[in-house]
């Protein structure tokens, strides 16, 4: 009698019958399906994606060009959202505005993730005092605010465009990750096939690159939903004192402030893009929900 | 528990310095001398003379080890724009403003949201409970900027019942305070929720309900007091979100606080200024790290082994 057999005699299934077999990840995908919020946001996350992609290219309207006869007008048909003091439309604007805000998200977030992996990955798998030193340095970092670190950031490269955002907002953001990587290391580590691949005489870069990353690709991917979320706002915040993304160039940001003097009397020009920026983040909060429940049933909320 | 601390006291001196010497090696990196900034040209002599004054003329080494020294004794130099004052001043004169909205803010927190956490927990999928989730998932993703507009749209400017800008009067407190205080709100809520449910599943508070305790009596002794712990921990990282949120709030609300006067001395490229306030921002919040951890413990004494 078989293993499997075995394990299907004490479950009290049919030992004959065929075993489904399915991975952790086609698992975690029906998860994902089931959960509707989560599969919700993922839809109008992606919905949002592509309309700041293509809505710049099929639009009747150049997002830069100044046109003060229509300035400061509200939603019709022809500018679905209206348009800016200088007559631009705001739909146009806005979806070029969301290339930037997320493409900088994005960018910024696998930075974060890089730095994190590399950290976190060196303390948890070297262990002792190297991790020992590593960790109580994150303790005491932990919850440092990244803003006046981003700030400096910026100040000190002196030009902000795309990739300086980049930089300035992954520079005090990486902690939590760095931990995260490090405790699924730590855990994964005392699991018996790296004891196994060990013994054997697996390498230790076989072991770290074969056993114990590919391992945490689950919490990583939960991780960018995770940070996606703090460094839309943190560009936003950037941009809106006026440190960040600066004109011809926007983001929603960007565009919050150029709406921020005239909110008495044209609100919308500050909420819509405020509201972009709300929306992706809340769906990023629900799809970093969703995964998590996916991935990792074990740690669902009730 | 006290090797711990005391190894956790020691540890928060090298990453103190640490942090000090990111802030100035980042501070030596910026292009631009505040003595060339302006129009007039200055003579060489005066030049030299500033420099020296500033310290600027010695090695790096020397320069981190007077302004260390600075910092352990409480004194984070002289404003290099604004030649009366020192950086002492302005903190004296910003920071208790940024401390008292940052109370404010987490008094509202705690006032909201961990009731809303407490009350949804209690009736889990009630219409309570999705109300006060939806809250919170909304509480996080507005930037906090659209909530201080929209705010003073209609509380200030259309119902005329606050003031709009301002750090004079309690009236002028509430709006800014309550901005900044809708993301911890949104945060305890969810936390608080989370905990209670986990605390309500344990065995200890099956046990009480065995023995026939009140509802009232099992959820103020038994649940409440061991739900409210993370509140405790939770309390440093939110340090940092109130920190990162004040320069939006100070800056729309013009609260006369730190966070406004950051970048504002940015601008000015007042760089002893932005230095002494985030070596002070560091400082608090690796110290705020080093108190929460440490109330952990005495709160909770199952960590104590995990931690020695």
């Amino acid at each position: 009698m078989s293993a499997t057999q075995i394990a299907g005699r004490i479950a009290g299934v049919d030992a004959g019958a065929p075993i489904r077999q399915s991975s952790l990840w086609q698992d975690a995908w029906r998860r994902y399906l089931r959960n509707r919020g989560a599969v919700a946001a993922a839809a109008v996350f992606l919905l949002m994606v592509v309309w700041c992609v293509v809505t710049p290219i099929v639009s009747p309207h150049d997002p830069n060009e100044v046109d003060f006869a229509s300035a400061y007008e509200g939603p019709s048909w022809s500018h679905p959202f209206g348009t800016d003091q200088f007559g631009r439309d705001l739909f146009t604007r806005a979806a070029l505005g969301g290339r930037i805000s997320i493409g900088i998200g994005f960018a910024a977030t696998f930075a974060i993730l890089g730095i994190g992996v590399v950290y976190g990955a060196i303390s948890g798998f070297v262990g002792g005092a190297l991790d020992n030193a590593l960790m109580r340095f994150l303790d005491a970092l932990y919850g440092l605010p990244y803003l006046p670190f981003a700030i400096l950031a910026l100040a000190i490269i002196g030009t902000v465009d795309f990739w300086t955002m980049v930089v300035a907002l992954s520079i005090a953001s990486w902690f939590i990750t760095a931990r995260v990587v490090r405790g699924q290391i730590i855990t994964l580590k005392e699991n018996d096939y790296v004891r196994a691949a060990k013994a054997v005489g697996v390498r230790w870069y076989g072991v770290l690159g074969r056993h114990l990353l590919p391992n945490t690709l689950g919490v990583l991917v939960i991780t960018i939903f995770l940070e996606l979320p703090g460094v839309i706002l943190g560009e936003a915040f950037l941009s809106f004192l006026g440190l960040g993304i600066s004109p011809p160039d926007a983001s929603w940001g960007s565009m919050a402030q150029d709406g921020r003097d005239s909110y008495r009397a044209h609100p919308h020009i500050i909420v819509i893009p405020s509201l972009c920026i709300a929306a992706l983040v809340l769906c990023a909060n629900f799809i970093a929900d969703g995964l998590r429940d996916a991935l990792d049933p074990r740690t669902k909320e009730t | 528990m006290a090797a711990y601390i005391i190894r956790r006291l020691i540890w928060t001196v090298p990453v103190v310095l640490l942090v000090i010497l990111m802030t100035f090696g980042l501070m030596k990196q910026i292009e631009g001398n505040p003595f060339r900034q302006t129009e007039r040209a200055v003579p060489a002599a005066v030049q030299a003379n500033l420099e020296r004054k500033f310290h600027l003329d010695k090695p790096w080494y020397v320069q981190y080890g007077n302004y260390v020294k600075g910092v352990a004794t409480g004194d984070l130099g002289p404003s290099l724009v604004l030649r009366d004052r020192t950086v002492n001043d302005i903190v004296k004169e910003q920071f208790p403003n940024s401390i008292e909205l940052g109370l404010l803010a987490f008094g509202w927190a705690v006032l909201l949201g961990v009731p809303a956490g407490v009350l949804a927990a209690l009736k889990p999928n009630s219409r309570f409970d999705y109300g006060a989730m939806l809250f919170s998932n909304i509480g996080f993703a507005l930037p906090n900027f659209l909530v201080a507009t929209l705010l003073i749209y209609f509380v200030s400017v259309k119902w005329g019942l606050l003031p709009t800008s301002g750090w004079t009067t309690w009236q002028h407190k509430i709006l800014p305070s309550f901005t900044l205080g809708l993301v911890p709100m949104a945060y305890f809520a969810r936390l608080v929720r989370g905990t209670m449910l986990e605390t309500l599943q344990q065995d200890y508070v099956r046990t009480a309900r065995a023995k026939g305790l009140r509802r009232r009596r099992i959820v103020t002794v038994h649940v409440l007091r061991n739900s409210l712990i993370p509140v405790v921990t939770a309390a440093a990282p939110l340090l940092g979100y109130i920190i990162t949120g004040s320069f939006i709030v100070e800056n729309i609300f013009a609260v006369p606080g730190i966070g406004r006067y950051y970048v504002t001395a940015v601008s000015a490229r007042d760089y002893s200024v932005v230095m002494g306030l985030t070596v002070l921002l560091s400082i608090i919040v690796i110290f705020a790290n080093l108190v929460v951890d440490i109330l952990y413990t005495v709160l909770d004494p199952r960590t104590r082994e995990a931690r020695t």
